[in-house]
């Protein structure tokens, strides 16, 4: 009997966004990548049963009710060019793009729905696949799916493993579990944004200059509002059938967070602890680069430190510094300029 | 010099190019302007019969 090792599973997802939440994307809007985590994005099924009714004599379930369907993942990658700036995209939904081949520039800020835009994200469809066709093990589509988070990893070392983004993901419930029809492209090409590329500046201290960097995380969370996606007339698994489950209509975000924390070497004239105490805010600029075409900058407008922790890393003294990432009356909490070679991310 | 078009907050007004450096986008993207297509030109091109 033949086994199927995980290894086989296919991933792709959006490239551009849904042009609404409900229509699924085809395989022309498709990329593909790999991935480093397992996990798969299993749709699931809540139902109810009508133990509590009265009238049937006992107090057994004796029918059960289709409620609703729920679907997400997780995406674990090295960081590279092209999902860093699907990222940035889709996880803070307000991107511009210019540029032409071979440096195409996504500058992207959060949604802000009291200047008038949207409260949400734009939306993608998510593939997963093993030998699909003839032989097919897993063959399935969640579709109006929104970016919930992602948390980029900064680390030291030569490796790969220093360099990774994890993005979750959430769906509106709709999914096509079977014969998907969609014939998997190429597997995308990427570009590593190694920690080795790094170039760092945080509340005025260049920290790569200094050589004390040793490592960084930083990430933005959506909070999306889960249950308020089941509206009246939110719609079903399959349309027009009552019975076959509700989905969501919307995926609005909720109350976002921006994050970052560094470790950093700690020395005479350190200034970490005193900007603390003075809570001293400035800009921290945070970018990767493959290439001069083939980047991402992430620039935080304001922040001020929250804690600041003295301790040792590989028994050398360091301080671990929580930012809090605050609102900038011109700029606002974040932008992101990624480059890469790809067109048409987000549109 | 690189330019996009962007259009004013709640979709009122005229589109505006402006450059693309993030100095310049980032203040229009949090103030509610976003990116979009080039206006087409509604001017009518007319043969100029003593050519």
């Amino acid at each position: 009997m033949s086994t199927t090792r995980l290894q086989e599973v296919l991933i792709a997802f959006g490239k551009g966004k849904q042009t609404d939440i409900a229509t699924a994307q085809g395989a022309a809007a498709l990329w593909r990548f790999s991935k480093l985590n397992g996990a798969l994005a299993n749709p699931r099924l809540a139902t109810e049963n009508d133990a509590d009714e009265y009238g049937k004599g006992h107090e057994f379930p004796t029918q059960t009710f289709k409620t609703s369907w729920d679907v997400g993942g997780t995406l674990e990658k090295h960081l590279g060019a092209e999902i860093a700036a699907w990222a940035m995209c889709f996880g803070l939904g307000k991107p511009v793009k210019s540029g032409s081949n071979p440096n195409f520039t996504y500058t992207v800020t959060p949604l802000l729905p009291a200047n008038g835009d949207l409260a949400e994200l734009p939306y993608f469809s998510f593939v997963e696949q093993i030998r699909p066709g003839a032989g097919v093990v897993l063959d399935r589509q969640a579709v109006g799916c929104a970016v919930e988070s992602w948390q980029i990893s900064i680390g030291s070392g030569p490796g790969r493993a220093n360099s990774k983004i994890s993005v979750e993901f959430v769906g509106s419930g709709k999914v096509i579990d079977s014969a998907t029809g969609i014939t998997m492209p190429a597997a995308q090409t990427e570009k590593l944004l190694p920690a080795a590329s790094l170039t760092l500046s945080i509340n005025g201290v260049d920290y790569v200059t200094s050589k004390n960097i040793v490592s960084l995380e930083t990430g933005w969370k959506n909070n999306i509002r889960m249950d308020s996606g089941f509206f009246p007339g939110s719609g079903f698994q399959s349309a027009g059938d009552g019975a076959s489950g509700a989905i969501r209509g919307r995926l609005e975000f909720g109350n976002r967070q921006g994050n970052l924390r560094f470790v950093a070497r700690f020395d005479n004239g350190s200034t970490e602890y005193t900007k603390l105490k003075a809570q001293t805010t400035g800009t921290a600029v945070i970018n990767l680069q493959f290439d001069v075409n083939n980047s991402l900058q992430v620039t935080w407008q304001k922040v001020s430190f929250s804690a600041v922790e003295i301790a040792e890393t590989d028994q050398i003294l360091t301080v671990a510094v929580d930012c809090l990432p605050m609102y900038d009356t011109s700029n606002g909490v974040i932008q992101a300029v990624a480059k890469c070679n790809v067109d048409g991310i987000c549109q | 010099m690189e330019t996009v078009w962007m259009l004013p907050p709640f979709g009122v007004g005229e589109p505006k190019e402006v450059e693309t450096t993030p100095a310049v986008l980032v203040p229009l993207l949090v103030a509610g302007w976003s990116q979009c297509e080039p206006p087409t030109t509604k001017e009518e091109v007319t043969t100029d019969v003593h050519d």
